[in-house]
């Protein structure tokens, strides 16, 4: 009986820590300190700084310190709020937060409700420091997102990171094992978030960004053969480049890229045009052509 | 894009400007909208399609007594709000109608 009761207790001991990481959030700190990377940066060092400077690393961000979620958490009926607005950000759920699908996956099946109080408060607040530890981490992309094939493959399992290689062993406390994506270097694997078009699976349709769609449709449909990743995360010194460009905080940078993802021609003529007897019409006539290398429409997201 | 056309005493002659993007509603008006939490569909869609050619003509007819101008093409992406600028190409070309 002693010996049943230490068993017992030694269980309820080793079952803790397990029934503890299958519950939600409760505030942004915990769901951030849930999905932290920040012991990716020792060894990878300059795959982590360049997705510091991601948009992955400030997706509620928007462009240039703005806070694109804030109309979201205004009080409904007041000047710029929207469909997904509450009486009170006191109200607001994880539901009323549908941008959470792409741009904070965890959220959704990590979050408590009161996640989405405190994430209210702070946009009306314009507490951008909070909002900011929100983030598309490592852990995000490599656990949570790496399997679309799920009946067979099953969930993305604790303390494995996925990535384009098996590695028996890896040297983290908490992801221990790297096991081999089937998609990731796939474009369907960016395609999970970067859009097909509408969103009609919410009880209110929103659209946001269509690129994948517009991937499908018009880009593999004539021909292309290039991934996301091949024209997105190019190798940096044989890494693949997680800043996944463009930086829309980065101006140069970003005029660099779409410089070299399009091509203006531009050809010009003079000449006096006979519009009718006797009546000569100066004229210029300028003939634009622009063309892209680029996999999906410009603009999209 | 703006294409600008100047004559030679930098007075313009004309501006036409051609718009490339993706235009939503929310399906039950006929405003475009911005934002995805406002958009529902694309209703128009004037952006540059991958492998495909955007072609336009512009023509300006010069005034009395001009003979020249200078043309000038600007390609600028525009984030967000009109404000928020990345140029991407600016071509200017002389045209002149005597030989």
């Amino acid at each position: 009986m002693k010996g049943f009761r230490i068993m017992l207790v030694l269980l309820m001991i080793i079952a803790l820590p397990v029934a503890a990481a299958a519950q939600k959030a409760k505030t942004i700190d915990e769901l951030a300190t849930m999905y932290d990377a920040s012991s990716c940066k020792s060894c990878h060092a300059e795959i982590y700084a360049a997705w510091e400077k991601s948009h992955h690393a400030r997706p509620l961000m928007g462009v240039k310190g703005g806070l694109m979620l804030t109309p979201l958490a205004l009080k409904k009926g007041e000047p710029g709020s929207t469909a997904f607005s509450e009486d009170s950000p006191k109200k607001m759920t994880v539901k009323n937060f549908p941008c959470f699908k792409c741009h904070l996956p965890q959220a959704v099946i990590s979050a408590e409700d009161s996640v989405a109080v405190e994430l209210a408060e702070a946009l009306i607040a314009k507490d951008s420091a909070k909002v900011a530890k929100l983030q598309i981490t490592c852990i995000v992309c490599h656990n949570t997102k790496a399997i679309i094939h799920k009946r067979e493959l099953g969930e993305p399992e604790k303390g494995v990171l996925y990535g384009l290689k098996d590695v028996a062993s890896h040297g983290d406390k908490t992801y221990t094992k790297v096991k081999k994506s089937a998609i990731m270097k796939d474009s369907v694997f960016c395609g999970q978030c970067h859009g097909l078009g509408p969103n009609l699976e919410f009880d209110q349709a929103f659209q946001c960004a269509n690129l994948y769609g517009s991937y499908l449709h018009n880009y593999v449909s004539s021909g292309g053969t290039h991934t996301c990743q091949e024209c997105h995360m190019p190798k940096v010194d044989g890494k693949a480049d997680h800043l996944i460009a463009p930086n829309f905080n980065d101006d140069k940078g970003t005029s660099e890229l779409l410089a070299k993802a399009i091509n203006l021609d531009v050809q010009t003529i003079g000449y006096e045009w006979l519009r009718k007897a006797a009546t000569y019409v100066p004229k210029i006539v300028v003939e634009t052509k622009i063309t892209t290398t680029a996999g999906h429409r410009i603009p999209d997201g | 894009m703006v294409v600008t056309a100047k004559s030679m005493d930098g007075k313009e002659i004309g501006k036409v400007e051609k718009h490339y993007h993706p235009q939503a509603t929310n399906c039950r008006d006929t405003k475009e909208r911005y934002g995805a939490q406002w958009k529902v569909a694309n209703l128009r869609d004037t952006s540059l399609q991958p492998n495909k050619t955007k072609a336009e003509t512009i023509e300006f007819e010069l005034p009395a007594g001009v003979r020249a101008a200078d043309v000038t093409v600007d390609l600028v992406y525009e984030d967000v709000n009109p404000d928020n600028k990345y140029p991407i190409h600016s071509i200017t070309k002389r045209v002149s109608l005597d030989k």
